[in-house]
């Protein structure tokens, strides 16, 4: 399977990638990973007639907690994600979700704003930074912006991304101190699957009383997007965590989804483990705030 | 003539040994490996990064080399199963699979034993969940994996007994 061919271009930081970029016009393609984009090009769906690799520039790679808040760069692969201990400490279920991305193998390769920028529906990623209410940072030579994820993937593989920009880091806040999170990810098989249904929940506990004061419930495979399930959110707020009302807002969820029948799964098996997945994620999300409080 | 993209000089270590070479931008190190370098023992199965035959460890990693461009790969170091073997024989997980016939056709082989490589390199007794799940991206179509969980076990015994004496 051969590669069309492409001229190759290897910038060393921001700056001049933007330049090539801003040069090259619209016939170009960012290389990340290449985990999405080699295979593309290998099937024609895409032959670009230039690459830019992103793979020497430091910036992309930089992890850094600052007071109330953690960034990261976008060429951050799935294994360092998965296995930086600040984030497994405190967002346990974005290590989860970059746990459980493609093989060890393509965990190697693969990185965070690859997978947030080919912005499948049933991607990892964008899930669990979708339930710690994750910004992201585009880049161009005119200047750069600071976008919600949430606003930031608009259909499948359609981004708010301009063709001259680059998205360069993530951006997720310290989760408050009585708060917990979980991410579950459906498929047939555990390795190299395309989640059926995947589903990250969030939840924040008043320190005293135990309500929940703030909940998130992002559901995946189930739309053209990700999607927040805003009535099992609301059905959440306000209450105490208990299996019973974890089990109202799955059936909330369910209401909220849109699933498709396709060859992976019918949308009524959709819509029922998005009920199984949300209450597990809840009560996952409620252990972890347990165990910090 | 149209003249294609330019060739790049790239500069790369496999298996210890320093290799300069002219490549087109559009070729895969593990077409590099096979077809400039003659190194055969990395497979090509699927080319689409499903199937990790074409497994080699990246500076200490182990990838898919169908889904990096050989470009990609200067100034790293890369390991195949080429490099396992010294002049004292082979490697001790490469001697496992041959004992407990974790080999049936092969293909997968070098896949297996580099990923399995990279786990023993990191941790040292692994598990069984641990090695399941590290040679996860690497499909045997024979379906030996028990024999090749054993195999890894064997290994990692046989390495540990190794640094102990």
């Amino acid at each position: 399977m051969l590669l069309p061919k492409f001229e190759f271009y290897e910038p060393s930081n921001l700056q001049e990638t933007c330049q090539v970029l801003a040069g090259l016009k619209e016939d170009a393609r960012l290389l990340a990973g290449g985990t999405d984009l080699i295979v593309n090009m290998k099937k024609r769906l895409l032959s670009p007639a230039n690459v830019v690799s992103l793979a020497k520039i430091p910036e992309l790679k930089k992890m850094e907690t600052s007071g109330d808040s953690l960034t990261f760069g976008a060429c951050l692969t799935a294994a360092e994600i998965a296995r930086s201990e600040a984030i497994s400490k405190n967002w346990s279920a974005l290590a989860a979700a970059a746990g459980s991305l493609g093989t060890p193998l393509i965990r190697n390769l693969a990185t965070v704003g690859g997978n947030l920028v080919s912005a499948r529906p049933a991607a990892d990623f964008p899930l669990p930074l979708l339930a710690y209410g994750a910004k992201v940072r585009l880049k161009k030579s005119s200047g750069d912006r600071w976008v919600l994820l949430e606003d930031f993937l608009l259909g499948p593989g359609q981004t708010l991304l301009g063709p001259d920009e680059i998205l360069t880091e993530i951006s997720v806040d310290s989760p408050p101190p009585v708060s917990g999170a979980g991410y579950m990810k459906l498929g047939i098989r555990k390795t190299l699957e395309i989640s059926i249904v995947n589903v990250a929940s969030f939840l924040s506990l008043e320190d005293r009383h135990q309500t929940i004061r703030a909940a998130r419930v992002v559901l995946g495979a189930v739309a053209s997007t990700p999607i927040r399930a805003l009535s099992a959110e609301k059905a959440l707020i306000g209450e105490k965590p208990s299996d019973a009302l974890f089990m109202k807002a799955g059936e909330a969820a369910a209401r909220d989804c849109r699933p498709i029948d396709d060859f992976r799964a019918s949308a009524d098996y959709r819509r029922a483990m998005v009920e199984v997945l949300t209450r597990r994620t809840l009560a996952m999300a409620r252990e972890e705030a347990g165990s910090r409080s | 003539m149209k003249e294609g993209p330019m060739k790049k000089l790239i500069s790369l270590i496999v298996n210890d040994r320093v290799y300069e070479l002219a490549v087109d931008p559009n070729v895969t190190l593990v077409d590099l490996l096979r077809d400039q370098l003659g190194l055969t023992g990395t497979k090509k199965g699927c080319e689409v990064g499903d199937c990790g035959s074409c497994t080699v460890i990246m500076d200490g990693k182990p990838v898919n080399s169908c889904l990096v461009l050989a470009v990609q790969a200067h100034g790293k170091s890369i390991l195949t199963i080429e490099g396992l073997e010294t002049h004292e024989g082979l490697h001790p997980i490469q001697e496992a699979f041959v004992e407990k016939g974790a080999i049936q056709c092969g293909f997968c082989t070098p896949g297996m034993i580099l990923s399995a490589k990279s786990l023993l390199d990191r941790k040292a007794d692994p598990d069984e969940a641990e090695i399941r799940s590290a040679v996860s991206g690497n499909l045997c179509r024979c379906t030996g994996y028990q024999k090749i969980i054993e195999a890894v076990q064997a290994a990692a015994e046989r390495m540990q007994k190794t640094q102990r004496e």
